[in-house]
């Protein structure tokens, strides 16, 4: 019974992440429908973040603030520096992201090497319940980002700001013609959507090892999830988030990584071909 | 009527084809044996680039997971002329049932996926990250299967053998494979220039005004991704006897991406523009790696940037292309 409360609540852990890093992807494609292929490295950005403020001796916390900052910084250069005069070329925004996420994958192996790579341990202590005892740390993500989700939310549905960006989501011309400045607009949402998952890759940093590869092992699943719950819809990736990072988490207790990700692989077609609109996107394409 | 419109076209293809492939032609008489093999992967890599220049570049379709056809083609032909497939022995263990069945069940396997894919309206970017997810997924499944040689993969693949006449010269497997990549590349053409090919420019164009004078685009998609995914066995099956070894990275994520730069470097419009960027690469990668270590991939990433941003053309495509693009 233990072990399975266990199991449930480090599921859960996963899902959360996985939500965090799909948000980020899915505010990006929402506004600016550019689907950003280095997400998962600056996921991989965030968590060598902590990497690095560890081995400077500065610790971990200081690290977990760093990271959002220093990628959200990144997105926002990169927005100028690129993304900005592919905004009418989707096709070419893939590739051109693709090709960011290539160098910056190269670069962090030129710069830690190809291995695996593990820090400090922030908080320890486990914190039991009755004969259950959990990770504080593990608690600690949970409640960081089931805030964050929260924020988030209330940014987009109950703010003026997130009234604007779903304004730009809705039709972007037609926001501009009404006085919103849809450039800052998606200057500010790239911004965010890399700083989110800067965010996720530095709280996840001291419970796995770190190698160049994690950024693809969670770009793909949150992915799925995005493609499981619907694109259109931020809540839609709650639902696709839990579909995936659920059975994943099970899976994979259950039996094994491969069998894992062939089972939720092979979900996630089945769902796409019988309700391509996503399970919460209820009006279909366009 | 298009007579005076498509006489220098076709001329202008076929005249680089003649150019390049009797360049190659002349290759073994430098007597170079080291240049020779090099030569006979690049083709391989060359007749890869082709098949995802055909969906790609002429079809709109982007593929992140070229290498999931190429590698199942290269792991059943290994499979097959090994001796490994349970039933298939004496002649059905030879090349040509090899290479038949390596195109067979990919042609089928792709069918297949494209029948989940395409019905389910999965779009430019999001068809791509699926299939980079597939890709990534088979690479792991061939990791972890342990009959099919796990990590390792499966060396010690027999060469090539028709009939008895064992292609062990270099000279003689050059050939083979210039006349492979010669006859892919016409075939390739042929798909493209057919009256099938026209409606694929109409998808690649606008999908919807296609559906709308009638055409059933998901099935044309779906067999033209099929058709794409058998050129891509069919190079895969020949990397297997060539490089006589299959692993799981010809299957996964890297060559995967390693092809699209290929192509979008050479030119994804052209086929031949493809077929080049992908001898190009692979030589320039050849000569550079060594030196340059990580920052080779590094530059890669740099130059599939510039060109996708400064010339979606590619290096060759502009070069080659049959006419301006209207």
């Amino acid at each position: 019974m233990a072990d399975l409360i266990i199991q449930l609540l480090n599921g859960l852990n996963y899902i959360l992440i996985l939500i965090l890093v799909a948000m980020g992807l899915v505010i990006i494609f929402g506004l600016m429908k550019v689907i950003n292929m280095a997400h998962g490295e600056f996921f991989l950005l965030g968590a060598y973040t902590v990497v690095l403020t560890d081995r400077l001796g500065l610790g971990f916390w200081v690290g977990l603030i760093l990271a959002p900052i220093v990628v959200g910084l990144l997105g926002a250069v990169l927005e100028l520096t690129l993304i900005r005069h592919l905004y009418k070329r989707f096709l070419d925004t893939i590739l051109a992201t693709w090709g960011v996420s290539i160098i910056i994958k190269q670069t962090i192996i030129i710069i830690f090497g190809p291995a695996g790579l593990m820090t400090q341990p922030p908080l320890p202590q486990l914190i039991s319940f009755g004969s259950l005892e959990y990770p504080a740390y593990r608690l600690f993500i949970m409640a960081v980002s089931l805030s964050v989700i929260a924020v988030t939310f209330y940014v987009f549905y109950k703010t003026d700001l997130g009234l604007a960006s779903r304004a730009v989501i809705a039709n972007a011309p037609m926001a501009s013609a009404c006085g919103i400045n849809t450039r800052r607009m998606y200057r500010i949402t790239f911004t965010f959507g890399s700083a989110l998952a800067g965010l996720a890759g530095a709280t996840m940093a001291p419970l796995m090892s770190c190698d160049p590869q994690m950024g693809l092992g969670f770009f793909i699943p949150a992915f799925l999830a995005i493609l499981v719950g619907g694109a259109g819809t931020l809540s839609g990736i709650l639902a696709g988030g839990s579909v995936v990072g659920g059975s994943e988490s099970f899976i994979s207790a259950v039996y094994s990584p491969v069998t894992a990700q062939i089972v939720v692989f092979s979900i996630a077609i089945i769902i796409i071909r019988a309700r391509p609109q996503g399970l919460l996107g209820g009006k279909g394409r366009g | 009527m298009d007579k005076t419109n498509s006489a220098p076209r076709i001329s202008r293809s076929a005249a680089v084809f003649a150019v390049l492939f009797a360049a190659l032609a002349l290759t073994p008489l430098s007597g170079d044996l080291y240049l020779l093999t090099q030569l006979t992967q690049l083709l391989v890599y060359g007749i890869f680039a082709m098949s995802l220049s055909l969906i790609w570049g002429h079809v709109g379709i982007l593929c992140f997971g070229q290498a999931i056809f190429f590698g199942l083609g290269g792991y059943i032909m290994a499979l097959v002329t090994k001796g490994m497939v349970p039933g298939m022995t004496g002649w059905l263990a030879s090349s040509c049932s090899g290479l038949i069945l390596a195109i067979f069940v990919t042609v089928f396997f792709a069918l297949a996926l494209g029948y989940f894919l395409f019905y389910g309206r999965l779009s430019g970017p999001y068809l791509g990250i699926v299939t980079l997810a597939i890709s990534v997924l088979m690479e792991r499944i061939a990791v972890n299967w342990y009959y099919i040689g796990g990590y390792n993969g499966l060396t010690s693949v027999p060469a090539l053998n028709f009939f008895g006449f064992e292609l062990l010269d270099p000279n003689e497997l050059y050939y083979f494979i210039l006349a492979s990549a010669a006859a892919m590349y016409l075939f390739c053409r042929g798909v493209v220039i057919s009256p099938f090919g026209r409606v694929l420019a109409a998808i690649k164009n606008n999908e919807e005004r296609a559906e709308y004078f009638g055409y059933n685009t998901a099935q044309y998609k779906i067999k033209v991704f099929a058709i794409s995914a058998g050129v891509a066995a069919f190079s895969g099956a020949l990397f297997a006897t060539v490089a006589e070894f299959v692993s799981p990275t010809i299957v996964g994520f890297g060559l995967s991406t390693e092809a699209l730069i290929w192509v979008a470097l050479g030119g994804r419009e052209v086929l031949l523009a493809s077929f080049l960027g992908a001898l190009t690469v692979r030589a320039l990668e050849a000569f550079l790696s060594d030196i340059l270590t990580y920052y080779w991939i590094l530059i890669l990433g740099l130059f599939l940037i510039l060109c996708v941003t400064l010339f979606p053309q590619g290096l060759f495509g502009r070069l080659l292309a049959d006419r301006p693009k209207s």
